[in-house]
């Protein structure tokens, strides 16, 4: 494959799949700004890496690395002035959690580390293989499987200790 | 964990921003730029009327709708004609195909007739398998998007000459596109083929080859969204014309050379045409009757 070919299928396949790279961004930074953001970095930085994809299969797992790794470097760079959006606010203020009893796992989703969230958003949002996690990742399938339910663990508590509150 | 199923709900209906396409291929865009400056043949240049007659084809093949109302635009020559004769629908969901084929008729050289439209119903015939194989693939493996659209144009047609264009687009999220072109002496009844049209076989295939990459340069230099990719020792790209190179003559009696989507750019550049002045080939035509 020549690399005008393979530049041409990462292409094809960063505009093909850009929904599902969005959702994800977006789930990490809830505000579509970041989010835009991230996505960009994110093409900017496979794009001029593209010799380090070394087999064309591995084009979604390289690309999801990348994204995800641009997402959490953009938490930690941001942590102290992320932007929230009104609508999200509204949502944490307490006489708005008066109107929502039920207790929303989405949201508790967002309590987890980053890296935690990844595992879950992977998983069972984005419904990829604990193998595929691990080779995204750079992982071992052993330790994704550990991570996944200690994450899962934390979501059940964090849940649990809401409904008594 | 049953309530996963509910977040995963909400997980697919994150709102997609308008602005998200545009930051996609404004991203990738940028990244080409960056490639070119790393790299002498991946440069840059301005869409001309060139580029503008391509994107043109490509919405022509993108768009179905556009296809077809140009395709039932009868078009009559004095007597020799193109008219649909076959046209092909799958309609499933995500799964998409329109294949029109062009049939020529009128011309007393019954043997080119025949030749003409047996090509084309096999280029077809081949279309439709390959992409019903590639369909069964895809539902295998859970689904997926496939569209794929076949039309033609007639684009010139004089008392002399008769051009039909053939386009192929395949769409998978993004599409590639293919385009040949059969041009035809209607007075004297032959298939026109680009080598036919100079004296000698070696010739004009370079003296074509260095005006396009020639007017490729100069194109990049004009605008920095034109990229084209030009061969040169450490870069694959365009190097020369082929003989079976797509061509056409305008009616105005200029010949033109085309190149498919990717073929020598990126592929937001589409299908390229240049025209090549006369003056650039005089010296290499056998005569000025076709081309003046």
């Amino acid at each position: 494959m020549t690399k005008s070919e393979k530049f041409k299928l990462v292409e094809n396949y960063i505009i093909e799949n850009q929904n599902a790279h969005y959702r994800l961004a977006y789930s990490y930074v809830k505000n579509k700004e970041s989010a835009l953001d991230i996505i960009q970095d994110s093409i900017l930085k496979a794009l001029r890496s593209i010799d380090s994809l070394e087999q064309i299969g591995y084009l979604k797992t390289w690309f999801y690395r990348i994204l995800i790794n641009t997402s959490i470097d953009f938490i930690h760079k941001n942590k102290r002035m992320i932007v929230v959006e009104d609508e999200v606010l509204d949502f944490h203020l307490p006489s708005h959690e008066m109107d929502v009893p039920d207790i929303d796992l989405y949201e508790a989703i967002d309590h987890l580390t980053p890296r935690q969230k990844t595992l879950i958003i992977l998983r069972f949002f984005e419904d990829m293989k604990i193998e595929d996690i691990a080779a995204t990742l750079g992982v071992n399938q052993n330790t994704i499987k550990t991570r996944l339910y200690a994450a899962l663990r934390k979501l059940r508590t964090n849940m649990e200790e809401k409904v008594k509150v | 964990m049953s309530k996963l199923h509910e977040s995963k709900k909400q997980y697919d209906d994150i709102e997609i921003p308008t602005e998200l396409q545009q930051v996609v291929s404004k991203s990738i865009q940028n990244a080409k730029k960056e490639q070119s400056r790393k790299m002498p043949s991946f440069k840059k240049f301005g869409i001309g009327f060139v580029a503008a007659a391509a994107i043109f084809i490509a919405s022509v093949n993108i768009n179905p709708a556009l296809a077809q109302s140009l395709s039932t635009v009868p078009i009559l020559g004095s007597i020799v004609q193109v008219i649909s004769i076959q046209e092909i629908t799958i309609d499933e969901d995500t799964y998409n195909a329109d294949l029109k084929v062009p049939n020529v008729t009128g011309l007393t050289n019954k043997e080119l007739e025949n030749s003409l439209n047996e090509k084309y119903i096999a280029e077809n015939k081949a279309l439709y398998e390959s992409f019903q194989k590639e369909m069964e693939a895809q539902k295998e493996v859970g689904g997926g998007h496939l569209g794929v659209v076949s039309t033609y144009e007639v684009v010139t047609d004089t008392d002399e000459i008769l051009s039909i264009s053939r386009y192929e687009a395949n769409i998978v999220g993004s599409s590639s596109t293919t385009m040949r072109t059969d041009t035809i002496d209607k007075k004297n009844e032959v298939l026109i083929t680009l080598p036919s049209l100079f004296k000698d076989d070696q010739g004009y295939i370079e003296t074509i080859s260095t005006y396009i990459k020639g007017e490729m340069t100069k194109q990049m230099a004009e605008d920095e969204m034109n990229m084209y990719w030009i061969a040169s020792e450490e870069e694959i790209g365009f190097e020369s014309i082929r003989p079976d190179q797509t061509f056409s003559i305008t009616a105005d009696h200029k010949l033109t050379i085309s190149f498919d989507k990717y073929e020598v750019a990126p592929g937001y550049m589409g299908v390229i045409t240049f025209e090549i002045p006369t003056d650039v080939i005089k010296d290499e035509l056998i005569s000025d009757y076709y081309i003046k």
